[in-house]
């Protein structure tokens, strides 16, 4: 009889001690997205619009354990980025468990630009962020430059970023650093929307029809809502494949068709 | 002697910069921009994004010295918007060359018997319509009608006429009340036709279950407009409102270019 209720007592006191653990189970720690890039990821002036960089969209994706800190900049190179100490900026304050996206190319490969940054820099400015980040217990993201719209005569996509996409690629698989293939992705989807429909996802606008824009836009690099949306999705769909973690803070929602 | 001057300065910096600051209010008062209407105009949570009402980038394109103040609701019609007291307080807050524009329909028209609670018939619309109208006027601001954006209906490759009646009660009300029109079924059918059936698709909140993670099972709207959407359909409003020389126009960026 005694033993019995002993052994109650003690069912019940465990039971209360796991209960007790799983309420008091620390809430998940709130986590950082660096993104490091140029125009093509950067938030834009109010008069700029409809010009979207794709890295504004990431905000929406995350629950409220995710912070998405934007730094890209419009006409940054990893040269330019470094050296105007854009990068210290994220470096400074990442920590352990944080994400930092890093997108370069549009203007490390023109060679007219200031930004302009030889092969053989740009791998090795990557691999110093990827250093830096690792320093930090970060976690660096590689990704290769977003498509620009060029089609050729039969239609087909034409890879603006072809030599500096795969220097990328090469930086990520000599380092273990784990690659986000936009440029891959990004050119899939043009070919998907086509010559004519892909205009959609960029800042066409024909004379008068936005305020920001009286003479009207024809650009090729740049998105718009539209396609910045399509792009930070690309990237979000590969996120969640890599990082089981960041996987669980996406936004859960019960939306229905 | 030193202190008094030194405190003298002072007293006339100080007295320079609030004379500044009058004149600056006195040259360039702050005309308010109010919006009514349903869900296609109002600011959507960010919980239900990328469905976007098209007052949220309407706002974009004013000056900085407007203040857009958007009080559209979702699922509101003429009369739910009355009698759940959202119109008295903006009728309240009107001050002489404030703008209010209206858009209903959506709601008002709804016959089905699970929107009986918005349902509003021709007659009532247009008499709260009118109630709008006079109210406006009553304290020197400017009413400017909108007639109901075009849901996205096609038969034989053709868009339909989804809000008839009300949208010929708008036209009406603007002609014997000498009321500002923008006529955005029609501009908004044109669009659609103009994109065709399926290209007018990328406006709305069509998105498979792998786009967006707020929209896990996918979603199938043709009223509601995604970001891309809403901002076009805003690029029509504001450009209604420059091709009918409305005074508003003076307002919106780069009206003079």
């Amino acid at each position: 009889m005694k033993t019995k209720t002993c052994r109650l007592q003690l069912l019940t006191a465990l039971m209360l001690t796991a209960i007790a653990w799983l309420s008091f189970k620390p809430a998940q720690q709130v986590i950082h997205i660096y993104l490091a890039g140029d125009s093509t990821m950067a938030d834009k002036a109010k008069s700029a619009r409809p010009e979207m960089g794709w890295g504004t969209r990431m905000t929406d994706f995350f629950d409220s354990t995710v912070v998405v800190v934007n730094k890209a900049q419009n006409g940054r190179s990893t040269k330019s980025f470094m050296a105007e100490g854009k990068w210290k900026e994220i470096i400074d304050v990442a920590s352990a468990g944080d994400y930092v996206l890093i997108q370069f190319g549009h203007n490390d490969e023109v060679i007219t630009k200031a930004a302009y940054t030889t092969e053989k820099d740009f791998q090795q400015n990557l691999l110093q962020m990827v250093k830096d980040v690792r320093n930090k217990k970060a976690l660096p993201v590689l990704i290769t430059p977003a498509a620009r719209r060029k089609f050729d005569s039969l239609g087909h996509v034409v890879d603006t970023h072809l030599v500096y996409a795969e220097l990328v690629r090469k930086v990520a698989k000599r380092n273990q650093v784990v690659l986000i293939d936009l440029a891959k992705d990004s050119q899939e989807l043009l070919a998907t929307f086509g010559e004519e429909e892909s205009k959609l996802l960029f800042n066409h606008l024909k004379p008068g029809q936005n305020p920001n824009y009286p003479d009207g836009k024809t650009d090729d690099t740049h998105f718009n809502e539209f396609g910045a949306r399509k792009m930070a999705q690309l990237v979000l769909k590969a996120l969640r494949k890599s990082y089981a973690d960041l996987d669980q803070r996406v936004v859960k929602s019960s939306w229905t068709k | 002697m030193r202190a008094m001057k030194k405190r003298k300065n002072r007293t006339y910096l100080l007295l320079s910069m609030c004379i500044f600051m009058l004149l600056t209010a006195a040259k360039d008062p702050v005309i308010t921009v109010y919006l009514i209407g349903d869900s296609t105009v109002c600011d959507q949570d960010i919980k239900r994004y990328p469905v976007t009402g098209w007052g949220t980038p309407f706002a974009d394109y004013l000056m900085n010295n407007v203040q857009v103040k958007n009080h559209a609701k979702g699922g509101r019609s003429t009369r739910t918007f009355i009698e759940e007291n959202r119109w008295q307080p903006v009728a309240d807050s009107l001050k002489a060359g404030d703008y209010v524009l209206v858009q209903f329909g959506h709601n008002d028209e709804a016959k089905e018997p699970q929107y009986a609670a918005r349902y509003t018939s021709v007659p009532d619309y247009k008499r709260n319509l009118i109630r709008f109208i006079n109210e406006t006027r009553a304290k020197n601001a400017y009413p400017i009608l909108v007639t109901p954006v075009s849901r996205r209906v096609f038969k034989l490759g053709k868009a339909q006429e989804t809000h008839v009646a009300y949208t010929a009660a708008v036209i009406e009300l603007g002609k014997e009340f000498q009321v500002p029109v923008i006529d955005l079924d029609r501009k908004s059918r044109l669009l659609y036709d103009q994109l065709g059936e399926l290209k007018s698709k990328r406006l709305f909140m069509e998105l498979d279950s792998a786009e967006h993670p707020i929209y896990p099972l996918g979603r199938s709207d043709n009223t509601h407009f995604n970001d891309y959407g809403a901002r076009i359909i805003a690029e029509i409003v504001l450009n209604e409102i420059k091709v009918q020389q409305l005074p508003l126009a003076n307002h919106v960026v780069n009206s003079h270019k």
